[in-house]
């Protein structure tokens, strides 16, 4: 009694169905429905073959000829042995009677399957869900419009990995001509859709659904996949500065309420007038669309080894190719006039202004050094 | 009592039953029943999403992959290399049933359980 027991709880204890699963059982579906007319043509086929073979004394290869050419309508002749004859002619008349109605139907279900159920747009979605379990340390976009479009755009031009999830599926064609790699056309509250675009490894989550219920339902269900806010940066739109607050609240690393973004990026350009090359140039910085130079912000940690020393002995300039713009400090006040005798303490914050490829290298050598420490 | 699964479990018993005897007397017959037999198992398990749905097909195919040239290479005249084939494909047909009979004990255990 107990072994049944441990065996009907094994049984019980099936795996979580994850999206590609779920896309493999669609296909299976459809296999399913083309059971039905290959078994006539499958049957038609049989009786053909078996019938000329017995008027042929056992000739398969002709017989199975002269059925396909029977039943596809094609009547190149009476090809095989015995099928010039009387009983010939006449399992020939009642083949081709019953075998070319269900040969047509057959092949026209089979292909009415084929396009109704959309097999190859399962086919590419199941092999997309495959692509996207590779990745890693990617950006999951939920929802596509003109702002995640251009997003999209900026996000290639730093060679960062995206996937896109929408449940409209008139988006896929705009998704199509925008080049996107990789998509999910699914609801992005779901748990499963989630797993899918590979949330477990990704750096980070833009969410843009046009509505702020539906931006909290997946910044919710990510929140609680993944609850680190230091590992996992959720990014969200806010219609108002109140829900901006309260989507902050509930796990979003930053709300962002558009119209008050644009106010402020116009701000600064009239606040700016007099300087506006460098204003634009700060803004292009930040925005990400400048690709020659960035800033970066490298943590000094306590035990780091640059920690009690002088900008002047780090040198960071000839060193790396890198150059230390401002130290915000562990009080949080910000010390902008540098020089070569200024001293880094730990906690502090440097700010430094360089060539993505440098502060890339930059920021892997100085964080290793400080793990090396510690 | 589900005709289905009769069905599918008579056309697996048959292509077995018929593959043994052509096996031990070589007839072309025999061999085109075997492999409609097989053939008709292998479509009407298509689809199936039960226990062990996966490995039934899986062996139904091998069945397939190996009857169907048996066809022809024995109408073209090499009757050892056909029946070597046949022995192959009897391999796959007794995994079938093996699989089958498995599968049928999980299915009543999971259907008592509901």
């Amino acid at each position: 009694m107990g072994r049944k027991l441990k065996l009907k709880i094994k049984l019980r204890r099936r795996r979580r169905r994850r999206l590609k699963d779920l896309y493999e059982e669609k296909l299976f579906e459809i296999l399913k429905e083309f059971r039905l007319p290959l078994l006539m043509l499958h049957t038609v086929m049989t009786v053909g073959t078996l019938g000329y073979m017995i008027l042929s004394g056992g000739d398969f290869i002709n017989s199975l000829y002269m059925t396909v050419i029977t039943v596809g309508t094609i009547g190149y002749g009476e090809v095989v042995r015995g099928s010039d004859t009387p009983v010939g002619r006449i399992f020939t008349t009642f083949l081709a009677l019953g075998g070319i109605g269900v040969f047509t139907t057959a092949v026209t279900i089979l292909v009415r399957i084929f396009f109704k159920e959309d097999v190859i747009g399962i086919i590419r979605a199941w092999r997309m869900l495959n692509a996207i379990e590779q990745l890693s340390q990617h950006y999951i976009i939920c929802g596509f419009d003109e702002v995640t479009a251009e997003l999209i755009r900026l996000l290639r031009k730093r060679k960062i990995e995206f996937v896109v999830i929408d449940s409209r599926k008139e988006v896929e064609k705009k998704l199509l001509e925008a080049r996107v790699k990789y998509y999910i056309i699914e609801e992005p509250y779901k748990r499963t859709v989630l797993e899918a675009a590979g949330i477990k490894k990704a750096r980070g989550m833009v969410v843009n659904l046009g509505d702020d219920a539906k931006n909290i339902a997946v910044i919710v269900t990510a929140r609680l996949m993944r609850p680190s806010k230091d590992e996992f940066y959720v990014f969200s739109f806010a219609s108002t500065p109140e829900t901006a607050q309260k989507l902050e609240e509930l796990g979003a690393n930053k709300a962002i309420v558009p119209h008050r973004l644009l106010a402020t990026r116009l701000a600064a350009y009239i606040f700016h007038t007099s300087s506006a090359y460098i204003s634009d140039l700060f803004d292009r910085i930040a925005f990400g669309e400048e690709t020659d130079i960035d800033i970066l912000e490298v943590p000094v940690r306590e035990g780091s080894p640059l920690a009690g020393k002088k900008l002047k002995d780090i040198d960071l300039r000839r060193q790396l190719g890198v150059t230390v713009i401002a130290i915000k400090r562990a009080d949080g006040s910000l010390e902008v006039t540098v020089t070569g005798d200024t001293e880094v303490e730990p906690g502090d914050t440097l700010i430094l202004f360089g060539r993505p490829e440098n502060l890339r290298r930059a920021e892997k050598l100085l964080l290793r050094l400080t793990e090396a420490k510690v | 009592m589900r005709l289905k699964k009769i069905l599918t479990h008579f056309f697996i018993l048959m292509a077995l039953t018929t593959n043994i005897s052509f096996i031990a007397s070589p007839n072309g017959y025999e061999l085109v029943i075997t492999i409609a037999m097989n053939m008709l198992a292998t479509i009407l398990k298509m689809g199936e999403g039960k226990i062990l749905s996966n490995e039934l097909m899986a062996s139904s195919l091998v069945a397939d992959l190996h009857l169907i040239p048996a066809g022809f290479i024995y109408f073209l005249g090499d009757t050892e290399e056909a029946v070597g084939l046949a022995i192959g494909a009897l391999a796959a047909n007794i995994i079938s049933i093996v699989i089958g009979v498995i599968e049928t004990i999980l299915v009543t255990f999971t259907e008592e359980e509901e």
